[in-house]
């Protein structure tokens, strides 16, 4: 048995191998404690728990920040080219030292870093007057000047008598579509329709309450079409068909009576005959005025309606045909 | 104004097993606590500006978190744009992992969506470029038109912190 004293564990390998080697026997009281400090075979047995070692904490690497942009930028730059359209706030880009917000007690109002106040807001930072009068420039050479001979409103009536209104709608949605969009209204003046009192009567008749007196327009609102299109052709052919039907007469219609009459007419009326039995038995001739007058007078009180001025003119036009006045 | 609560314990007849029954017999005080925070002994809760103001504030001293024309007269689609905001807005929360430092601010514009908020800078440029990208791509496709993130970076929390509690 070779017996070694005070060597070095690398010697004792060392000569294992060469035992090993050479095929000698050797067996040594240390094995088992090189073979613990090499590690070579099996992991030592831990019975008792290890005691817990804190892990140093994890560092976050800190990236590398370009600075802000303001510091960038000249102070004659276009700011149109900084902010081509509406985009949220962002303070780094925008060198003005806005603040928003209500102060906390003892602090100032927050200033424009990390302040979701002032990106919630709509701001105009894409419409600044400088670029609204670029914008107006570059329109210029679309528009083209109002059409001479019609700036007055009553010239526009008399050559586009005829005025369709039409709404678009806009939403903020993925959707382009809106009932209300196809709803077309046409409005026009009786006066430039040029119809005579029967076919005023008739259209009168045929449209009902879609005529306004007091405006005397004709308003025609076509809605039942899913397209604009199509209700704009058919309150013109409405519009047609109307004028050409009043400009016709039925062979029916001299069967209107006095009581579908829409207003009073003298001639031939029983006031009328009243008046003549009056200036029949009259010994002077009432004179022409005087007549006149009272046809007038009793036109009004049928027409307009029995109120205190057309009554009291009744009784002066009275008093005056029975010489009382 | 407290009102006071009473409760009326009838003894014995709902007294079985060891439990007690009682009743309300006046209205029960239900203070609002909507969107408010509890106040801590030591002052270590932080709140940000939109946290500290609470939801009577909003139009005085807060402004509103989704902009769109639904809620105007005869304004259209308001159920199906409330419901994509709070897809969204989950969306973006589990998208960017604890990243965001602020609420997700949703503005509506013609047909375009523009989405903003507040966020840290724990991730490098790169991965925040491909969120952008990921984010505005398959929202576009599931919302069914364009969407832009305009987003703001903070370095740290703290930054966005109004005051403590």
């Amino acid at each position: 048995m070779l017996k070694l004293g005070g060597v070095t564990p690398r010697l004792y390998s060392q000569v294992l191998r060469l035992a090993a080697s050479c095929n000698i026997h050797t067996t040594l009281s240390t094995f088992s404690e090189l073979k613990a400090e090499e590690n070579e075979e099996f992991r030592t047995l831990e019975l008792r728990s290890k005691k817990f070692v804190r892990q140093p904490a994890r560092v976050m690497k800190s990236h590398n920040v370009v600075p802000p942009r303001y510091k960038r930028q000249k102070v004659d730059q276009d700011w149109g080219n900084v902010w081509p359209a509406a985009r949220t706030f962002h303070p780094a880009s925008v060198p003005l030292p806005v603040r928003q917000g209500y102060p906390a007690s003892g602090q100032v109002t927050p200033d424009k870093w990390g302040n979701a106040e002032l990106m919630k807001i709509p701001n105009f930072l894409h419409l600044t007057p400088p670029v609204i009068k670029r914008q107006c420039e570059a329109l210029k050479k679309f528009c083209t000047p109002w059409p001479s001979g019609i700036e007055t409103a009553a010239e526009q009536e008399k050559y586009f008598p005829v005025m369709v209104s039409k709404s678009t709608y806009l939403h903020s949605s993925p959707t382009l579509r809106d009932q209300k969009a196809r709803i077309v209204t046409l409005r026009v003046s009786l006066k430039s329709l040029d119809l005579d009192d029967h076919g005023r009567d008739k259209l009168l008749r045929l449209v009902k309450n879609r005529h306004d007196p007091t405006t005397d327009c004709l308003t025609i609102v076509a809605d039942r079409c899913p397209l604009s299109q199509q209700n704009y052709d058919y309150c013109f052919y409405l519009l047609t068909v109307l004028y050409n039907e009043s400009m016709k007469t039925e062979p029916w219609e001299h069967e209107k009576e006095v009581a579908d009459r829409e207003r009073y007419i003298w001639e031939g009326s029983p006031s009328q005959a009243a008046l003549q039995a009056i200036i029949d038995s009259n010994e002077d001739s009432t004179p022409e005025e005087v007549i006149e007058e009272y046809k007038k007078v009793v036109i009004d009180l049928h027409n307009e309606g029995e109120d205190e001025p057309t009554l009291s003119r009744y009784r002066d036009s009275v008093m005056k045909l029975v010489g009382l006045a | 104004s407290w009102r006071a609560c009473s409760s009326l314990r009838l003894g014995h007849s709902l007294f079985s097993n060891g439990l007690l029954r009682g009743l309300h017999t006046t209205q029960a005080a239900h203070k609002a606590q909507a969107g408010r925070y509890r106040v801590t002994r030591n002052r270590s809760k932080p709140l940000t500006y939109e946290m500290a103001n609470q939801p009577c504030q909003i139009a005085h001293r807060k402004s509103w978190n989704s902009w769109n024309t639904t809620s105007l007269y005869e304004g259209l689609r308001e159920p199906e744009t409330v419901v994509d905001d709070i897809f969204i807005r989950k969306f973006m929360t589990g998208t960017w992992h604890n990243l965001f430092v602020s609420e997700v601010i949703i503005k509506r514009q013609h047909n375009m969506i523009r989405i903003a908020g507040i966020v840290q800078r724990k991730i490098a440029a790169r991965k925040m470029y491909f969120l952008i990208g990921y984010c505005e791509e398959l929202l576009s496709y599931w919302l069914k038109c364009p969407v832009k993130l305009e987003l703001q970076t903070v370095p740290d929390k703290k930054d966005v912190v109004y005051k403590y509690i």
